[in-house]
């Protein structure tokens, strides 16, 4: 039980300010491109003529696609990190978890990310050659 | 009695009550520099002021010509002359001043095309002493009240003032005929908490919940009057138990008169208009009283509307959506919840409904509670009281619509600066009287472990059908004799009360039988005050004598009530002059609307 | 973490609860289960469930549970007071759903039992009063009154324009009910931070006053990743709101207006 008066427990350290404003419209700018991005990936998936290796690298080097798959994955991964922080900061209120947690996301959705970005890159510079 | 834990308080002033009037006392206090607690049985803005709808009166004249002085010669006629002339002077004059403190502090009044607080008509209010008709109701919408104990409860916050919330005041304590402070109960913990303060105000509202049909919230139990009876003081004109013509038909909920403001008419089982018959130039706009006396007689002579020819038309919709929507948002949505009726559409079923106590604790407009000592007029020291808890008097016999809002700031406002004048923040209190807190201890205790044979809810319920009945619109000699008979007879069973609920944490059933204590008490002071008084004026309208008798009943009545419930009567005078020469007094006069 | 379950103790006690039988010759019955938490007696809360005649009670919720209090148990303890909707104290969740007793009429609910809960994730005191300090903290947090630094004029009103006045009005219309608040799981997870619906309304109330000259250090204040971006537009504010006060709609303007004066 807290003793403290319910002002005092509601004013807290006040606001943080900082960077709440960026991370919300972060979030809705990565949602907003990925809308077209994602139905574009799509598409194309459905539309290729067969799943074989052969055939999904060919589509990955051809033409602008490296680009668009690039920046499918870049803002997929940002934009999940933000959800992710999120959802960490809704339902885990530890500080050391939290942290702990909030730096795991950070890692992995780098992590996903640069595999991502350096697979593309591998399979369209690959077949270029 | 060691079973109560007692905790001890001292403050400047103790302020019972938050709502309008205790709310803008509170929150003089603090700006005065006097330590205050406001003590109070509801969250502030659960007070009943919240209710209030059409507005707060003042001659702004910000929609046509207006004059306070008008405005005051209206009070006074409302009030049948028996309001204090040099008190409504105070309040007329000061409404002005009022309302634009209240927009300072940000209260989001309705505006004008020019953007100015948009003000109303209202019933009984006239320019050119009764030639035309008054737009002096300043309104936010139809939730006036509403915004107005928001605005001073965000006020009181903004000054820190102190609360002390869910706490239910039991009783004074008195010292040699003065008030020390006062006694409250913690619902939250059941503790008991003794306030001493130089000055206790008491802004408790009123009781119209001793009646059956009111439009008063269920907290309207005028614990403030309970108190001050117990304490052996009187209270002042509570015969005149003001009548709404518009609650709604069963459920008892408010129509507001800016309804009729804005254009609204009743009308009766013909279809007619017949407020034109009552009150030829008014008309819908007539003064309170004078409307519901109206509405009862067109039921009383078979001219009701609905299946049991019993109630009446409030008919909205030809103002059209657009002005309905803007300006009565709020009675809309209560019509269609608690009448099932679309007023764009249909008509409102209405019927006269007890809505304001005129009467209540004697005071000086200063707000200083008085009694009579050895026949004379003595200021009760340490006891104050405003609101409609109070009888200063402003609206003697009848209130007029809207003035019930200005009451509140305006003697809530003086309340603060009068204690600024007399009292002397932290000053030293004399140690309270050993045996101060026994009255409240010891009904608090008898009460909590009674156990005789009738539920607290089956007394209150007894109680208010003998005041719906005996204590009406109209009354005679005889039904007042049959009403105090039977109330007194109801007040005994008292004794025989039975509260269940053994508790000390949130206790509604303890809280309601001391309420009922305090219904009881003022139930009797106003059906035997009623029955005293052998004339008729205002809201008090005796059939067996229906002149307005000024030659002996120009005068207030004091009323106490004894342990048994018995009634002593005295008098105080009207006062009939002015408190400067800015006005001349108003003589008697016949009132025609 | 987030509590996603009771504690032990605040969790109903099925055996425990009570059955009131309607009075004989009752015609049309229905039965209000009502929870039951008594402090004093140690122990589970329980519902208790009281069968009453419809013929013979009120058309509203408060109305039964008035009857119950009245005439059944007087043990019952609740908040209660205007009874038309306007002074809050009757907020409840009756059949799951946050709203006034005062105002839900009992035929709107269907025709099965009529399931009655103190207000949903907050301290309860006893029965259906629960401790609303925190509520009512988030909502002095935020200020909530005229602050300018222009002094007012000394003997005439601030004037308004009237658009500007109707930006306010509705969301000035608020009762501090806490329906909205305590029915907002985002509310329910960060109580503690997330200062809720209801106070943001009364936040967005003042941001949008054309007469107040704060607007920016009022925006300031709720710029922080739990007072105001807790709201994840969930919508059960606007839903719960017995004034159809749509607060979510509030929250989504000052987010807008902090998005906007980024550039």
């Amino acid at each position: 039980m807290s003793l403290r008066t319910p002002l005092g427990r509601v004013l807290n350290h006040g606001a943080a300010r900082s960077g709440v404003v960026s991370h919300w419209i972060v979030e809705r700018v990565t949602g907003l491109a990925l809308a077209p991005l994602s139905i574009w990936l799509l598409v194309q998936l459905l539309a290729l003529p067969a799943s074989d290796y052969a055939s999904v690298t060919t589509w990955i080097a051809a033409g602008w696609n490296p680009v668009w798959l690039t920046l499918t994955v870049l803002l997929a991964a940002w934009h999940s990190w933000q959800g992710v922080q999120v959802v960490v900061e809704d339902y885990v209120h530890g500080f050391a978890a939290k942290t702990l947690l909030l730096l795991l996301s950070a890692f992995a959705h780098a992590l996903v990310a640069a595999s991502g970005v350096y697979a593309i890159l591998h399979v369209a510079f690959r077949s270029t050659t | 009695m060691s079973a109560y834990e007692i905790v001890d308080h001292t403050y400047d002033v103790i302020v019972v009550g938050a709502g309008g009037a205790g709310l803008r006392a509170t929150l003089g206090l603090a700006e005065a520099g006097l330590s205050t607690a406001c003590v109070t049985k509801v969250f502030p803005t659960r007070s009943h002021t919240v209710a209030a709808q059409g507005g707060i009166s003042a001659a702004l004249g910000n929609m046509g010509e207006d004059d306070w002085r008008w405005h005051m010669y209206d009070t006074v006629k409302g009030s049948d002359w028996l309001g204090d002339q040099d008190a409504i002077e105070l309040m007329c004059k000061h409404a002005m001043a009022a309302v634009i403190e209240l927009e300072h502090y940000g209260l989001p009044f309705s505006r004008t095309e020019d953007g100015h607080i948009y003000q109303r008509p209202f019933g009984g209010m006239t320019t050119q002493y009764g030639k035309g008709i008054a737009q002096r109701t300043c309104a936010a919408a139809d939730r006036t009240g509403h915004a107005m104990l928001h605005t001073l409860y965000q006020q009181s916050i903004r000054h820190q003032a102190e609360f002390f919330i869910e706490y239910f005041a039991i009783d004074l304590i008195m010292e040699n005929g003065a008030c020390r402070g006062v006694v409250a109960l913690d619902l939250a913990d059941g503790k008991v908490h003794r306030f001493r303060g130089q000055m206790t105000i008491l802004a408790t509202g009123g009781y119209g919940r001793a009646y059956f049909s009111c439009t008063g919230a269920h907290t309207c139990t005028g614990d403030g009057g309970g108190m001050v009876l117990r304490a052996g003081l009187p209270l002042e004109d509570m015969e005149f138990v003001q009548f709404h013509p518009t609650g709604i038909y069963g459920a008892g909920c408010l129509i507001t008169e800016g309804a009729r403001g804005e254009g609204g008419y009743l009308t009766n089982s013909q279809g007619e208009r017949f407020m034109e018959r009552y009150a030829p130039n008014a008309k819908d706009l007539a003064s309170r009283d004078v409307v519901s006396r109206a509405s009862t007689i067109e039921i009383r002579e078979g001219r009701g509307v609905g299946p049991l020819k019993d109630h009446i038309y409030l008919h909205l919709e030809h103002l059209g959506p657009q002005v309905i929507h803007e300006r009565l948002p709020g009675i809309t949505e209560t019509a269609r919840i608690f009448a099932g009726v679309d007023v764009t559409r249909e008509p409102i079923p209405i019927l006269p409904t007890v809505h304001y106590n005129m009467g209540g604790v004697p005071c000086t407009m200063h707000a200083e509670a008085v009694t009579l000592r050895d026949g004379k007029e003595a200021v009760v020291p340490g006891l104050m009281t405003v609101g409609e808890a109070a009888c200063v008097s402003v609206h003697g016999a009848n209130r007029l619509g809207s003035n019930s809002l200005l009451d509140l700031v305006v003697f809530g406002r003086e309340a603060a600066l009068h204690c600024k004048r007399l009292l002397t923040a932290g000053a030293a209190q004399r140690p309270l009287p050993r045996d101060g807190a026994e009255l409240a201890l010891s009904r608090l205790d008898r009460l909590r472990h009674a156990h005789g044979s009738r539920p607290t809810a089956a007394i209150r319920l007894e109680m208010q059908k003998i005041m719906q009945a005996d204590a009406a619109v109209f009354r005679t000699g005889e039904t007042l004799a049959q009403g105090v008979d039977k109330l007194s007879r109801t007040f005994a069973s008292f004794a025989d009360v039975s509260v269940s609920d053994r508790g000390l944490i949130w206790n509604t059933d303890l809280v309601e039988t001391l309420e009922l204590e305090n219904l009881l008490l003022q139930a009797l002071a106003t059906i035997h005050s009623a029955a005293n008084r052998r004339e008729s004026r205002g809201a008090h309208a005796r059939e067996d004598f229906p002149e307005r008798d000024d030659a002996h009943w120009l005068k207030h009545t004091l009323c106490w009530i004894d342990a048994q419930g018995g009634a002593r009567f005295d008098y105080r005078p009207v006062h009939l002059n002015t408190l400067t020469n800015e006005v001349e007094s108003f003589p008697p006069k016949a009132r025609s609307y | 973490m987030a509590e996603f379950r009771l504690p032990a103790n605040s969790r109903i006690d099925t055996r425990a609860g009570k059955h009131y039988p309607a009075p004989a010759g009752a015609k049309q019955v229905r039965v209000f289960r009502v929870y039951r938490f008594d402090p004093a007696a140690g122990g589970r809360p329980r519902v208790d469930s009281y069968a009453l005649d419809m013929e013979q009670c009120g058309p509203m919720v408060l109305d039964a549970l008035l009857k119950i209090k009245n005439e059944v148990d007087a043990t019952l303890s609740l908040r209660r007071s205007c009874r038309e909707g306007i002074c809050g104290s009757c907020a409840m969740n009756i059949n799951g759903v946050n709203t006034l007793a005062c105002t839900r009429s009992c035929a709107e609910l269907g025709s099965g039992d009529i399931r009655i809960y103190p207000l949903p994730h907050q301290p309860v005191l006893k029965d259906l009063v629960t401790d609303l300090s925190d509520f009512y903290a988030q909502y002095a947090a935020v200020k909530p009154w005229l602050k300018t630094r222009t002094p007012p004029p000394p003997d005439r009103e601030r004037l308004q324009a009237k658009d500007d006045q109707l930006k306010i009005d509705r969301p000035s219309a608020c009762i501090l009910c806490a329906c909205c608040s305590t029915s907002c799981p985002s509310y329910w997870w960060n109580s503690e931070r997330y200062l809720g619906p209801a106070a943001l309304l009364a936040a967005y109330r003042w941001i949008i006053d054309s007469r107040d000259e704060a607007t920016g250090e009022r925006l300031d204040m709720v710029e922080d990743a739990f007072r105001l971006y807790r709201c994840h537009t969930i919508m059960n504010c606007a839903e719960a709101c017995p004034k159809d006060l749509n607060p979510a709609r509030a929250i989504g303007h000052i987010k807008q207006m902090l998005a906007e004066r980024q550039h």
